[in-house]
């Protein structure tokens, strides 16, 4: 048997999902190991081999492809260990990197901060150059500017070099020169030369992204050596792919290069995955949430298509890569409740990590978490904590509400433990909500799919109140984004700024920005070993009207863009901006502007696909495990529930609510108002009571 | 009262109350064509309870802080609640009955439970044209209103759902551009957006219960407000500031004076001592300048406390008509924001000593430019307000820098620099430089915020210059001890060698092509002796280029071994005792 292997590097957890070409699949679990990522992750396959009666080697044989998620970078820049930086900049701009267009998140709050720049001031170098917003050259390159630059960062032990010039994407010969120079006298230096990976128009974004793919690219490069290293001494032979923030996956060699690519990868497995489980059931559209022990994400699919932006931030510096469009706040299990000044009750963002914990966890937290709630309500069980691997404090949970939140509020144990169930449902659905109104949808036309190790146990509080007709909670949900990894393409994004009135556009000049840009993802995906059949091209123009500042990024079909058909390019554009912004100039012929030309080249990969099993009639009673006192939120008191094994619940099984559904990983709360039906992959759809019969016609 | 309060129920409810109107400022931000509201987000949403006190608020500018509520009380009582029905839409801007300023445009939508009036949603928006004597609005040379704007009292433009469409023509036939038709309608959309949420929760929970735990809301709100306010010594605390030219005198001056009695929880600001107004545009109005006056204030409290009426319950505002705070009907008063930073420093100034943990030094005041012409690449005339000139640095606090780069306290960084290479896209002009400036922050154990440095080559033909704010007459002031920011400025140079300085509100016509542009927005004030800043932090300043080694002598007391960014310990010592003693 040959198998595929996912692996998701989280706060917490690292996740695996083994999955064999029969359609087996088996979840695994390790802490994660922050210092060096790599041990957890090997550790993983090390302990797979174990369950499998096999050596490390002999199992990794039989392993074809590893998908790996890694948060290298990302914790790179959250805890400010990135590379040591330099920055070679047009002369008179030295500072945009640090100025961050002037923005104060925080208005009302004087001791806020401004972000750390990645690059001090006395590194971040002007150049004597110019070159026009058209490109023309006003002042040549001082290429003594630059060997000047490059005699103080390597007297100073500089490892990485970011290069951005102002208009470089109309004109990158001095940048590029300069890049040229950079190589040539610092071969050792991590260089990134902003139009290799953002030529296109905003200084801002592009010298941010420009810096932060050179701060984390050090990082990346000998993280991924490492992994190399280990897994070729364990004799793998087969494919090692990395995870992007934009949904897709890569080789490692062209990850090293792309490292920023890699900042927001952590969630993005996650609306992949959601697309994969909402389409067994039929649906085109879903939302996803993934609530882990710090964060909670949220993303929004509409036709089987993730929302894409160019508009993201890490640490409150912009990151202007395509990267899939998450929403995350702090929520998970390890949010802390806390009151404030006025007596009200609050959850998060702080949370306690997986050090110290939960007070529950024992571990020497006193905080009164969202878990710790949980366990007092009944939702979790102190026994059956990863499967019974990790002992809950129930004593240590109930003091932590009793003396933070209840006696302060004058409430009873439970109240305070309800009411921060209450809080913290109330923003997570504020969250969701958020998401569907940004992207202009209704929460009540889609399904919720449930992921993380907490979101199923307040996934039917969320939908209730969002009024959300369905929620899917996947067999895999507690490593929902390893899974998504699993079901990811090869995927490389190109943009270039070509800044023109659309039907005053050079056809030769937009033919060739579009084949410049495919002839490089040709040679990226072959080089990653896909078949040529299975490559495919989108192509997509970021179109305004003249004097806006917003571009729309409307896809393009190939033969429109052959023929340039710039009158079809614009029909397409004034309806998507009707749709976004509710109204269009298409009747009064206002002149549409083009900015940027993008081209996604996608190697399309094989995808696992889970085995549908067998019916097996309504009847759970095979999984049922035991019962046990459960707070029920809408009553106001405990009941006796059912609890029934997940792992035993075969396809058919229907279940009426309230019920909870404990996995290894995860446990499942449905309140009152909703009934379970087990789908064919295994995965629980939740639904209103009284809809029986129109959602077995969609599962069974 | 007989409904039992949940008090994880009130939590709740705050959560939505905050979450419905930020959905409402999202649609807003998606469905306008202005790039001051798209783009500079010069808009408020929020939500009000039937009497029209205040719910939430989304202010993306602080300067808003206080605009929709006194509008939305003022209504309930034009109408009074008989009249108001469901489906109603009411129109509002202005000035002489609650309004803040001419081009913020405001919606109001009753929104009912039954035939119980439960509230309101509400949004306003700065508008890029409000009829008047000038385009968009400002107009240097106006004496009264309508010469500035259409007033629109409170009107109706939907009565029970159905369009008023000869209102609406009435008011539309008196504004240039078809996009102020288009944005207010987005505006109207908003407010559908926060009916229906408000609307969902108050028939989820009962209009009573939801009432009583409002109720309890705003006290607990109201109880974080004054339990602030009683950490200020209670007394009497006065505090001035003056700003220069009223545009048409020279050496003309307004003094703002505030007596600000904190008696137990509760503060009064009194302005009864200000300037009278002046003859020209530059006045305030009452919405505006209360504004000013509670961002101000809120800057000095927790900033975790809900925007809600019991915020602003223990605050009592005093503003006599006829002063340059509240200028009498019919002034011209589109200045009136611009008078945010004059009143901030009085205010600041009036509490520095009472609570100097919380009070930052000076501000940078607004000076700000405007740019109009033809665009020769484009043929096609185009507007540029210079966002990233105008961005000077914040006051230090204790405890805490300035911060650098921020720009006006009535924005408090809400205001992005326009992006360098769309700058370039979009109008002729050339930049030359923009960065921060050198030595513009007050020196101080906590430095100010730096200021900045921007110039450009005009392109362009018939170009012309507007300019409006402050700051070229009085630096940001230190306090406790920490320097002063340097001054505000703008001068041209044209290319026939003449130079110009332009006044704080100029307009410069026939500005030629290659004309160089330079401005500099000064830093903010420094808090504490410059002595007791880490001279390690002083030296990696001079490092950065931030602080000159002259200035790191002369004022924080710090040498650097020569030909080193070291400090010289010795030196450094011997400059720190002198200087002391």
């Amino acid at each position: 048997m040959k198998y595929k292997i996912g692996i998701d590097v989280g706060g917490t957890f690292t996740d695996f999902l083994l999955f064999g070409d029969d359609g087996s699949n088996e979840i695994y679990k390790v802490l994660s190991t922050p210092d060096d990522p790599s041990i957890a992750t090997i550790s993983g396959i090390e302990l797979m081999a174990r369950e499998h009666g096999t050596g490390t080697a002999e199992f990794l044989k039989s392993v074809s492809t590893v998908v790996h998620g890694t948060t290298v970078t990302t914790n790179a820049v959250l805890t400010g260990s990135g590379a040591r930086t330099a920055l070679l900049t047009t002369k008179g701009f030295r500072d945009a990197l640090e100025m961050r267009r002037g923005i104060r998140e925080e208005q009302y709050n004087n001791f806020y901060r401004n972000a750390k720049p990645l690059v001090e001031r006395w590194l971040r170098w002007p150049v004597e150059e110019r070159v026009a917003w058209d490109g023309r050259e006003i002042e040549p390159m001082s290429e003594t500017d630059v060997s000047a630059a490059l005699d103080l960062f390597k007297a100073e032990g500089v490892e990485a070099v970011a290069l951005c010039f102002m208009n470089s994407f109309a004109n990158p010969s001095h940048e590029t020169a300069a890049r040229n120079m950079t190589r040539e006298a610092m071969p050792d230096a991590y260089v990134t030369a902003s139009v290799d990976i953002l030529p296109s128009i905003r200084f801002y974004d592009r010298v941010s992204t420009t810096a932060l793919n050179s701060y984390v690219g050090p990082i990346l490069s000998r993280y991924l050596k490492a992994l190399i290293r280990r897994l070729a001494d364990l004799k793998f032979g087969g494919v090692l792919l990395i995870m992007q923030s934009n949904g897709g996956v890569v080789s490692p060699e062209i990850a090293c290069d792309r490292a920023a690519m890699t900042l927001l990868s952590g969630p993005a497995g996650g609306p992949v995955a959601g697309i994969a489980y909402a389409a067994d059931q039929k649906w085109d559209d879903c939302i996803t949430i993934d609530m882990g022990g710090t964060s909670f994400d949220a993303s929004l699919v509409k036709d089987r298509q993730p929302f894409v932006t160019t508009v993201g931030d890490i640490s409150r510096l912009r990151l202007a890569l395509p990267m899939l469009d998450v929403v995350t706040i702090g929520a998970g299990g390890g949010s802390i409740g806390w009151l404030d000044e006025g007596g009200l009750l609050r959850m998060g963002p702080q949370s306690a990590g997986a050090k110290p914990g939960p007070s529950c966890y024992a571990r020497g937290g006193t905080y009164p978490t969202c878990t710790d709630a949980d366990l007092v309500l009944g939702y979790l069980a102190a026994d059956f904590f990863a499967g019974g691997r990790m002992k809950l404090d129930l004593a240590a949970a109930e003091k932590a509400i009793l003396e933070k939140i209840a006696k302060p509020m004058g409430l009873d144990l439970v109240e305070a433990a309800a009411g921060m169930y209450r809080v913290i449902n109330t923003n997570m659905s504020s969250a969701v909500r958020e998401v569907a109104v940004q992207h202009g949808q209704d929460p009540r036309d889609f399904p919720l799919i449930v992921a993380g190790g907490a979101g199923p146990n307040h996934a039917c509080m969320i939908a209730l109140e969002l009024e959300m007709p369905i929620l899917i909670v996947p067999r895999e949900s507690s490593i929902f984004c390893a899974a998504g990894m699993l079901m990811s393409d090869l995927k490389h994004d190109f943009v270039q700024t070509y800044a023109t009135t659309l039907d005053s556009a050079d056809p030769a000049r937009f033919r060739a920005v579009f084949e410049n840009m495919k002839a490089e993802g040709l040679r990226l995906l072959l080089s990653e070993g896909i078949a040529e059949d299975r490559i495919r091209y989108v192509h997509a123009l970021d179109l305004r009207y003249v004097q806006q500042y917003h571009e729309v990024s409307v896809e393009i079909p190939a033969k429109e863009v052959e023929a340039a058909d710039w009158k079809a390019m614009a029909s397409r554009f004034h309806p998507k901006h009707n749709a976004l912004f509710g109204y269009s100039l298409e009747e009064e012929g206002a002149q549409v502007e083009l900015i940027n030309m993008r081209l996604t080249c996608i190697g399309v990969t094989e995808k696992p696909s889970f085995p549908a099993r067998q019916y097996h009639g309504p009847d759970p009673s095979e999984a049922f495990k035991n019962e046990r006192q459960v707070f029920l939120p809408k009553k106001g008191a405990f009941e006796k529930l059912k609890v029934y094994d997940g792992a035993k619940l075969r396809f058919g099984n229907f279940i009426e609510g309230p019920v909870v559904i404990e996995q290894v990983n995860t446990t499942t709360f449905v309140t009152p108002e909703y009934d379970v039906l087990v789908d064919r992959f295994g995965s629980y759809t939740l639904f209103p009571k009284g809809k029986r019969t129109e959602i077995e016609g969609r599962v069974l | 009262m007989s409904v039992e309060i949940d008090k994880i129920l009130v939590s709740i409810l705050q959560r939505r109350f905050r979450s419905i109107a930020e959905e409402m400022s999202i649609a807003l931000a998606m469905t306008t064509r202005s790039p001051i509201l798209c783009e500079a987000r010069d808009f408020v949403t929020g939500l009000y309870d039937a009497d029209g006190k205040m719910l939430e608020q989304k202010e993306n500018l602080p300067i808003l802080s206080f605009s929709l509520g006194p509008v939305c009380e003022y209504i309930v009582k034009f109408f009074g609640k008989r009249n108001i029905h469901e489906g109603d839409v009411i129109f509002h801007n202005d000035v002489f009955s609650m309004g803040n300023q001419n081009n913020d445009v405001a919606v109001y939508k009753p929104i009912f439970h039954g035939r119980t009036l439960v509230g309101w949603s509400a949004c306003k928006g700065h508008q890029a044209d409000i009829g008047g004597a000038v385009r968009g609005g400002y107009n240097p040379s106006a004496v009264e209103v309508w010469q500035e704007a259409l007033r629109i009292p409170p009107v109706k433009v939907y009565e029970k759902g159905k369009l008023r469409k000869d209102v609406w023509n009435l008011i539309f036939a008196n504004i240039r551009l078809k996009m102020v038709e288009e944005d207010m309608k987005a505006q109207v959309g908003s407010c559908v957006v926060g009916e229906r949420g408000l609307r969902a929760l108050v028939e989820k929970y009962g209009f009573e219960r939801f009432n009583a735990h409002k109720k309890y809301l705003f006290d607990a709100t109201e109880k974080m407000m004054r339990a602030e306010i009683s950490r200020i010594p209670k007394g009497v605390y006065r505090g001035e500031a003056t700003g220069y030219f009223d545009g048409r005198n020279k050496g003309s001056k307004y003094t703002v004076r505030v007596k600000i009695t904190v008696k137990g929880d509760s503060i009064h600001f009194d302005y009864s001592d200000t300037d009278t107004q002046t003859k020209g545009f530059v006045n305030g109005t009452f919405t505006s300048s209360a504004s000013a006056t509670v961002l101000t204030f809120l800057q000095m409290v927790d900033p975790n406390i809900p925007h809600n009426d019991g915020m602003v319950r223990p605050i009592r505002i005093t503003i006599p008509g006829g002063t340059v705070l509240n200028a009498s009907y019919p002034a011209a008063t589109t200045y009136g924001n611009h008078l945010c930073p004059i009143n901030a420093n009085a205010i600041q100034r009036a509490l520095a000593g009472a609570i100097p943990d919380k009070v930052t030094a000076g501000w940078n005041e607004l000076l700000c430019s405007l740019s109009t012409g033809q665009d020769q690449r484009r043929k096609k005339p185009y507007v540029d307000i210079f966002f990233m000139g105008l961005k000077g640095g914040s006051g230090a606090v204790k405890g805490c820098d300035g911060y650098d780069h921020i720009g006006m306290i009535d924005a408090s960084g809400g205001v992005l620099d326009q992006d360098y290479e769309m700058f370039e896209l979009q109008t002729p002009h050339t930049l030359v430089r923009h960065e921060y400036l050198p030595d513009s922050a007050g020196a101080g154990k906590w430095r100010g915020g730096l200021g900045a440095v921007s110039e450009y080559v005009m392109g362009g033909e018939g170009n012309k210059l507007v300019t409006f704010g402050e700051g070229d007459v009085e630096p940001a002031r230190g306090a406790h001890g920490g320097g002063e920011g340097t001054l505000n400025y703008i001068e041209l140079d044209y290319p026939d060698g003449r130079k110009y300085r332009t006044t704080s509100k100029d307009l410069v016509e026939n500005v030629p092509s290659g004309t160089f542009y330079r401005q500099e927005a000064g830093g903010g004030g420094g808090w504490g002796s410059p002595h007791e800043r880490p001279a390690e932090l002083v030296a990696r300043e001079v490092r950065n280029g931030i602080t000159s080694e002259a200035k790191a002598r002369a004022e924080y007391g710090v040498a650097l071994k020569p030909g080193t960014f070291e400090v010289d310990e010795t030196e450094t010592a011997r400059l720190r005792r002198n200087i002391r003693a």
